[in-house]
């Protein structure tokens, strides 16, 4: 047995890393995040910057018809609008950076302790639908591909792009309308913790979550099917796979599918942004206090912390998520490790 | 000669009469409706005890109390009458008979008020033996307590009171005065606060004194509208600390916060220590916010909610009152629409411009069309339901499209900015006004734009017209109107005085207008004909000056869910401000 001196480790871990830095996938990631960390600032500051020039003066708006311009001046000032915008930008900044997101101008609570309660919300809800609206449209596609021009196929062509005509809002509206007032089988509104027992926890965010994989599963089977016919019509390798004999459904899912999912997962990524900002309509609509309600209502009352933490997060999944995408797809195919592709 | 009142005199008896034949004829009106049900009547029986109900807010209005509910410190005390009445019970509380005429308000757990002869020294008495809910004395010290902090915290809800601040201040007690100092801000002027204490005196435990400036005969209708009406436990702000307080107070109301997620959701539990006996009639109560009329009432629908304070939507309503398993109760209609026209500036500052926009606007037709004729006309600033309305203004401009069109011709042509606010509704009255005055010739540009954006609009003083909504059920309080039509209102666009360059020279110099002084007159005396007199002389140069026409106030509805009764829930009560204030001590279900 070889015994591992103390001094050895560090040379070893040297050694480790060293290697990981040589390695293309190590560089694809570093490349990209250092791509990311100046595009979440530029977005920051685009995103204080239109808080800025929004017309209207948010003390006023907060103060009322009735409040003098002495109440307002000191209001402004309680809020440090009194202060020059670079000067709070960079204030904003530095303490974002050691953590601290600052204060509601309209609350006073730290916007770190209002996304502590709410961002569990908006995970939960965001997670769920994604989950679901692959899990539907996976089987979902396969089997529409597997007999283009079928009944089946038909069926889910129109059905998704009946529901993909239909705004969220809407879609939102008709499942409160169905499943809560007909049916009175799902809450209209309103979210359970999960620490108030699974169950009701799942009852409570159904609807929303279902208002928003609806669209995203129908865009997902859509894309995906399409995707797969057009491979298993056009492409060489399926028709060497069906050469030798391999059936349908193996042709199907073990090749077709496996070049397909490229493109999946291009999709996925992109619209997971689409996903989170999708939250902030649903989370109004269904009385959920999630992150999308704390962002819609910051932004009515024009309160710059809370507007600019949620779309600095709401971003960084973004971009993140398109990260997490380049990185799957350079562990899918070494081509692109190697920057050949 | 003192004029002592339980409750304040009665005054308008013939607006009381109209409001009541016109409440009957609105109800008449919903009943007449298919499955329209209980509008306008508590019926039900005999209230009951127990069971619970979850009422539905707005969540861009009343379901928005983002600053928390210390009302001293509360940026919505106004917008959240509902919770804080159910939080703080009040001093006074606006009462109205069952159809929602004779409003008037009352002490509830003050027991009387009296005004000093000369009408510059309130006296406030209190109920004996109330206790706050952690069974603390709601005596004259926590009052004053309360009141210096409303006063001094710097709420946009404290009344704008003219204090006597030239009155020696009495001794107090030095824990009294470390008490009050440490519940309010650091950087407060303390001098002032010194001064505010000799004009607002506690003469013993039950009594309070409020010392004034100059005589305010609008004092107490527009006390239950601020936040000097919702009184808290000192003892528990002590104990709890600023952030806690705002989101848990304890006060002496009838229910007690159990839990606040702010501009969520409030849950609510009977007042064990409520002084009236045998109320509040419910177990639990709970405030939930919804986004909008249409998620309310499929909410309600759902049975996830039994009531919906102030449902808006139009055509919601009309499904409501065709739904057999709710009631709809339509809102005393306090405040009408006015296309407010600036004088200050050309189209406006030209009388025949103004004369033209009167002629060519027909709210009749609009009344007929957007609110299916149940809007209530006005010709001034108070709708029925208000005090001292005056249903016909004498010389007031009607419609007639020939006059206006041939005062348009006369200018040369007439190209018009109408702003709002960005709402559904106000955008509709814009484009039917719109297309009025465009059959008069006038051209017509509508900017909607969100309510800050109007505010800064109207503080810039550039702009040309402005559909708003005017006055509330007291003239003298809340966006009243004073702030639409007083010359240094920044949200007015009536002449500047003469001699005067801004508001602010006019305000520094003392200069006034005619109708500046009598609006002041109006609220100078608290002989309530007398303020009556005042007012029909205020509409009258209103009108004769053609400042702007005023068209059909419509309030919101109350929707419950059948077995759900209440004051301001299942009867109108007029709103103080913007809101109808439910009496939710007195709210109970059918069990």
């Amino acid at each position: 047995m070889t015994v591992e001196t103390v001094a050895e480790r560090p040379a070893r871990t040297r050694g480790a890393l060293g290697r990981a830095a040589a390695s293309p996938l190590a560089r694809l990631v570093a490349r990209r995040v250092l791509i990311a960390i100046p595009l979440l600032l530029a977005i920051s500051v685009l995103v204080f910057a239109l808080l800025e020039a929004m017309p209207g003066d948010p003390a006023r708006n907060q103060a009322g018809m009735d409040a003098s311009e002495e109440e307002v001046a000191a209001l402004r000032a309680q809020m440090g609008l009194d202060r020059p915008a670079v000067e709070r930008y960079l204030g904003w900044l530095l303490g974002a950076l050691g953590g601290d997101l600052g204060r509601s101008s309209v609350s006073g609570q730290t916007v770190s302790s209002m996304l502590a309660e709410r961002m569990p919300v908006t995970l939960e809800i965001v997670l769920l639908a994604f989950i679901v609206s692959l899990a539907v449209a996976l089987p979902v596609a396969l089997m529409a591909a597997r007999k283009p021009g079928g009944l089946f196929d038909r069926a889910v062509m129109v059905s998704s792009m009946t529901l993909l005509a239909i705004p969220n809002y809407v879609l939102a509206l008709l499942l409160v309308l169905v499943f809560a007032v007909l049916l009175r089988s799902l809450p209209a509104i309103g979210y359970v913790p999960l620490a108030d027992g699974l169950l009701p926890n799942l009852r409570s965010v159904t609807l929303p979550v279902l208002a928003l994989s609806i669209p995203l599963a129908c865009f997902y089977a859509r894309f995906l099917r399409g995707d797969l016919v057009e491979q298993i019509n056009t492409a060489d390798y399926v028709e060497t796979a069906r050469a030798k004999g391999l059936g349908p459904w193996r042709v199907l899912w073990v090749h077709a599918f496996r070049n397909s999912s490229f493109g999946l997962l291009t999709l996925v990524g992109l619209n997971i942004g689409v996903l989170v900002g999708g939250t902030v309509i649903i989370e109004q609509i269904f009385a959920m206090p999630g992150m999308g309600t704390m962002m819609l209502q910051g932004a009515m009352s024009r309160d710059v912390a809370v507007v600019q933490a949620c779309v600095f997060i709401f971003a960084a999944v973004a971009v993140f998520a398109n990260l997490f995408v380049d990185v799957m797809y350079a562990v899918l195919d070494p081509r692109i490790r190697y920057g050949s592709h | 000669m003192n004029i002592t009142a339980s409750r304040p005199r009665r005054s308008g008896r013939r607006a009381g009469a109209l409001a009541a034949t016109l409440a009957l004829m609105l109800g008449a009106a919903a009943c007449t409706s298919p499955g329209a049900s209980g509008a306008g009547s508590t019926g039900g029986g005999d209230p009951q005890s127990g069971g619970a109900i979850t009422v539905l807010l707005d969540a861009g209005f009343s379901g928005g109390w983002p600053t928390g509910l210390d009302p001293a410190t509360s940026s919505s005390v106004g917008a959240n009458m509902g919770q804080n009445s159910a939080i703080f019970g009040g001093l006074f509380r606006i009462e109205a008979a069952e159809d929602g005429s004779d409003a008037e308000v009352v002490p509830d757990q003050a027991e009387s008020y009296e005004y000093s002869e000369d009408g510059l020294t309130l006296t406030v008495t209190l109920r004996e033996g109330i206790e706050f809910s952690d069974g603390t004395p709601l005596d004259a010290r926590a009052v004053l307590w309360n009141w210096i902090r409303a006063l001094s915290s710097g709420s946009v809800s404290a009344p704008r009171l003219s204090l006597d601040l030239e009155r020696e201040t009495p001794e107090l007690e030095q824990a009294f005065l470390d008490e009050l100092f440490a519940a309010l801000p650091e950087d407060v002027d303390r001098d002032l606060v010194m001064q505010r204490l000799g004009a607002i005196v506690a003469v013993d435990d039950r009594t309070l004194e409020i010392h004034l400036a100059a005589v305010n005969g609008a004092l107490v209708n527009s006390l239950p509208g601020t936040n000097m009406n919702f009184i808290a436990s000192p003892t528990a702000y002590a104990e709890l600390g600023a952030e806690e307080f705002a989101e848990k107070p304890v006060a002496a109301g009838p229910f007690v916060v159990v839990k606040n997620s702010l501009s969520d959701r409030l849950e609510l539990e009977r007042n064990p220590n409520y002084f009236k006996e045998g109320q509040p009639y419910l177990d639990g109560l709970t405030f939930q916010s919804v986004a909008g009329d249409q998620v309310a009432y499929q909410t309600l629908q759902s049975g996830q909610g039994d009531a919906i304070e102030g449902l808006s939507s139009v055509t919601l309503i009309g499904q409501a009152q065709g739904n057999p398993d709710v009631t709809v109760t339509p809102g005393a209609p306090t405040s009408p629409y006015v296309v407010q026209l600036n004088t200050r500036k050309p189209p406006f500052d030209d009388r025949r411009a103004r004369e033209a926009i009167y002629y060519a606007t027909d709210f009749g037709a609009i009344n007929e069309g957007l609110f299916n004729g149940e809007g209530d006309m006005s010709q001034s600033f108070t709708a029925s339901g208000g005090l001292f309305w005056e249903p016909e203004v004498a010389g007031y401009r009607e419609y007639d499209p020939e006059k206006a069109a041939e005062l348009v011709d006369e200018l040369g042509g007439l190209t018009v900015e109408l702003g709002t606010t960005d709402i559904v509704t106000a955008r509709s009255v814009t484009t039917a006004l719109q297309q009025q005055w465009g059959e008069a010739g006038i051209d017509v540009a509508i900017e909607a734009k969100p309510l800050g954006d109007v505010i800064t609009k109207f503080t810039s003083g550039d702009w040309e017209s402005m559909l708003q909504t005017a006055g509330a059920w007291e003239p003298a309080a809340g966006i009243g109107v004073d702030v639409r039509f007083g010359s240094t209102s920044p949200y007015s666009g009536t002449p500047l005085p003469e001699g005067a360059s801004t508001s602010a020279d006019a305000l520094e110099r003392g200069l006034r207008t005619e109708l500046d002084d009598v609006l002041a007159s109006a609220v100078a005396t608290i002989d309530q004909d007398e303020r009556r007199v005042r007012y029909q002389e205020a509409a009258k140069i209103i009108s004769d000056e053609a400042y702007g026409p005023f068209g059909m106030a419509f309030s919101p509805a109350q929707v419950a869910r059948a077995g759900v009764h209440g004051p301001g829930l299942t009867t109108p009560i007029p709103a103080l401000a913007v809101n109808t204030a439910v009496l939710y001590d007195e709210v109970w279900v059918e069990q």
